[in-house]
């Protein structure tokens, strides 16, 4: 047995571990379900240690003497006093800091999210297609503006923008479903061809 | 009719764990048993295509992969990440590569290491550049800085050699060269960028997303804000497609590596994205699934493949060769590869259009994506029926 | 105090994030963004990590120690990540080390099979559940089916139209309502935003 073998059975393990929740609950998926949380979290641990804490705290402030990084740090220390029940409001500054970058997203989600978009929808109409996009554009955004009752033609021609959802969650859980076959797919593929078919190599040549 | 009731009402209340058996074996059987079948391209996925090949030969352009996913999505993403890669070392185009998730790192380096196998040519910093891992903190000063200039934004890449010093430098400074960003991604595909770079320094981006996120994706699609779109596993099936069609086709006598002509031109193996060839039917031919083993010319063909081979290799060819309907077949499966150079040999595997596996899964995939369409929609149906009987029994009493 | 200051970092900070867009000023570009905002929030950047650490340990510490149900489990999620921890922090994380080895071959398997049995509840629910009790839940189940033809080699066998009329769907009406929903949820989010900036939403600052 070769050691890519062992390490696909481990894997195969783990992964059958997982499957055998869908006969029922038991003790096998328990520990594998917590064990998935232990190892990710030990994994972002040592990345963040070697890539950021390292790079951006240890070698700035005691190889490169840049000491007016304490400051920063001691504000990133107060993020861990969100547990004291009387020093939480300490974690606020930290918080705080990271919010700052929310007054450029006003400028540039209005960009991205709504002008352009709004461009795009106020082209001339010069066919069906996007006589239909700019009428399901509108009576959308009309379908969620609840300041005015949608009775009368106002809500019918409102009711409009419900058909085009619909049409549009239709698409997208069409979609959906192909994604969640895929990773199903994805998980089988390995299953089959990396454990079952390589171990019937190894077994019987 | 009260027997066809029964039978719906067993059926309504059938356990979920059979189910459970009916979509597992759907999925199984597909992928123990492989057949050929065509996915249809669509524009989205062309448009990628066709950007990408147009930095075919570049020394001045390159594409930015962006692997911004965590294991969870593979699935649909590493077949499309591959198929990216392989694209871009059949057609000696620059790849750079990057993740902002500590989970997306190890994933480029398999991408890469799988792809490479194929391409013993290909060098890490010559061909391609793996930046690694970049903090979610530094999100912003990368995606920003790298209009200005690569090797400051990110200084080294994620062997611990300085960017500004790698032979994949050349040429490229920041976003007016690496003109294209690809993101893959389960979640905000291409967020940073569109916000950031593309406003600010025109950058063209394209997204690989799951299929869960493509119909979202649209609006920035009709917009222009991403020049294309591949969505999930059929994406990433299609763009198989068409690097097995346009990429790695090499026509019999053409060198397998570029080469210069006598003006000095760059040229690169491999043809350009053409609609028309995408309808004929010839290239049923190019993107089998099942294993092949035939190599078949007409009797050009093999006068000009024969051309490409030592002299030696030129006699053996003509001795295993075996005429059927007026072409010339060779079965590689029954020669000894060590009987021939290895020139040759990868020409004649060419000329099979044998294709890897690992650059076949997700049309393998696609196979049993369609049993499992089906039963699905076989459920709905039926699920569907025996409602609207349960209704109308009900309404009757 | 507790409160105050915090926000004033937040409208004072928002503004010049702001002006960060518009203006070239070195002052803007240079100075804050490059001395002053980069360095000072890679700094704070891996600290924020250990609050998910400590916060989940401490759950699985009070569950071991109320023996709440299922608190033998919690022993695993400590093994899990205190083996993880020290073979990354000891062992080093190139690839073939133990570390690389734990994440390739428990935590990729296990992170992608519970993604997968999603498709297991999907088809049960497409049996169970998804029913066409309405004309607007018709014409979804409708459109949904035509996509789903679609996009497989077979839909293409049944019809050679339906991958056009799948691409037709997801070209003008999909685009028509995720344009329309998109352009309801960004001027939400810069409403939102802007209210961030000006200091009248203040619930990301917590409770008292």
């Amino acid at each position: 047995m070769t050691f890519d073998l062992f390490s696909n059975l481990v894997a195969a393990f783990f992964t059958l571990c997982i499957f055998s929740f869908l006969y029922k609950d038991n003790p096998f998926y328990q520990m594998s379900e917590q064990l998935l949380v232990g190892v990710s979290l030990g994994y972002s641990l040592v990345l963040t240690y070697e890539r950021v804490f390292i790079p951006y705290f240890y070698q700035p402030i005691f190889l490169k003497h840049e000491w007016i990084l304490i400051i920063p740090s001691i504000i990133g220390i107060f993020y861990l006093f969100r547990f004291s029940p009387k020093l939480s409001w300490l974690s606020r500054y930290p918080i705080a800091f990271s919010m700052m970058s929310v007054g450029a997203s006003v400028a540039l989600s209005m960009h991205t999210s709504i002008l352009v978009q709004m461009r795009q929808a106020m082209v001339p109409i010069e066919n069906i297609n996007l006589a239909l996009i700019f009428i399901g554009t509108i009576t959308v955004l009309l379908y969620f503006f609840f300041s005015k009752a949608h009775t009368g033609i106002y809500g019918q021609f409102v009711n409009v923008g419900k058909w085009f959802m619909m049409i549009g969650f239709g698409a997208s859980f069409g979609l959906t479903v192909m994604a969640r076959i895929s990773l199903l797919i994805g998980r089988i593929q390995f299953l089959v061809n990396d454990v079952f078919l390589a171990l019937k190599q190894a077994l019987f040549g | 009719m009260a027997e066809k009731k029964s039978f719906f009402e067993w059926m309504q209340n059938l356990d979920r764990r059979w189910i459970y058996l009916i979509v597992a074996l759907a999925i199984i059987i597909p992928l123990l048993i492989p057949y050929n079948s065509d996915n249809v391209t669509t524009p989205p996925t062309e448009n990628v295509y066709q950007m990408i090949d147009s930095f075919a030969g570049r020394e001045d352009r390159a594409v930015l992969l962006s692997f911004y996913h965590d294991s969870s999505v593979m699935p649909e993403l590493y077949p499309m990440e591959i198929a990216i890669m392989r694209h871009c070392f059949e057609r000696n185009i620059k790849v750079f590569c990057l993740s902002f998730l500590p989970t997306g790192a190890p994933i480029i380096d398999m991408a890469i290491n799988t792809v490479k196998e194929d391409y013993p040519n290909i060098k890490s910093g010559v061909d391609y550049c793996n930046f690694g891992y970049i903090p979610a903190a530094l999100i912003l000063p990368t995606v920003i800085g790298m209009g200005d200039n690569i090797a400051t934004a990110v200084p080294t890449d994620a062997e611990g050699r300085k960017t500004e010093n790698l032979p994949i430098m050349k040429g490229i400074t920041n976003y007016n060269e690496m003109n294209l960003v690809v993101e893959f991604s389960g979640s905000t595909a291409g967020a940073y960028w569109l916000v950031y770079a593309r406003p600010k320094f025109g950058t063209n981006i394209a997204v690989g997303v799951t299929a869960v996120m493509a119909a979202d994706e649209y609006p920035y699609l009709q917009t222009g804000q991403f020049i294309g779109l591949l969505c999930g596993l059929k994406g990433a099936a299609e763009y198989e497609k068409l690097v097995d069609v346009f990429a790695a086709y090499r026509a019999p006598g053409e060198p397998l590596e570029p080469y210069f002509d006598e003006e000095g031109n760059k040229i690169v193996p491999g043809r350009s994205f053409s609609k028309d060839i995408l309808n004929q039917p010839e290239i049923k031919d190019l993107i089998k699934i099942t294993p092949q083993t035939e190599a078949k010319f007409t009797p050009e063909e093999f006068e000009l493949f024969l051309q490409t081979c030592p002299e030696k290799d030129q006699q053996l060819l003509h001795q295993v060769k075996q005429s059927v309907d007026g072409k010339f077949v060779i079965d590689i499966a029954k020669l000894d590869k060590n009987q021939f150079s290895s020139l040759t040999w990868e020409g004649l595997n060419r000329m099979t259009h044998n294709t890897p596996y690992k650059f076949k899964v997700a049309r393998v995939g696609m196979n049993a994506q369609s049993v499992a369409h089906i039963m699905i929609i076989v459920f709905i149906i039926l699920g569907n029926i025996g409602y609207f009987l349960q209704k109308a029994q009900t309404g009757k009493k | 105090m507790k409160k105050t200051i915090p926000l004033l970092i937040v409208i004072i900070g928002g503004v010049i994030w702001l002006a960060w867009v518009f203006v070239p000023h070195r002052l803007i570009q240079d100075v804050f963004y490059g001395e002053f905002y980069l360095p000072w929030a890679r700094a704070m950047a891996p600290f924020a990590m250990l609050l998910g650490v400590i916060s989940l340990s401490m759950m699985h510490y009070g569950k071991i120690k109320r023996k709440a149900p299922k608190w033998q489990y919690s022993f695993f999620f400590f093994a899990g990540f205190i083996v993880t921890s020290l073979a990354g922090f000891i062992g080093g994380t190139q690839k073939g080390g133990l570390y690389m080895w734990i994440f390739e071959n428990m935590q990729m398997p296990m992170s992608a099979t519970m993604f997968s049995l999603l498709a297991f509840y999907m088809a049960s629910a497409a049996y169970k559940a998804f029913r066409a009790r309405s004309p607007e839940a018709t014409v979804l189940l409708i459109a949904a089916i035509v996509v789903m033809l679609a996009q497989v080699p077979f839909g293409v066998k049944i019809s050679k139209y339906i991958p056009d009329i799948s691409q037709w769907i997801l070209d003008v009406p999909n685009l028509a309502s995720k344009r329309g929903i998109l352009l309801g949820v960004g001027l939400g989010s810069v409403a939102t935003a802007l209210k961030i900036m000006l200091g009248i939403e203040r619930s990301y600052l917590g409770g008292d």
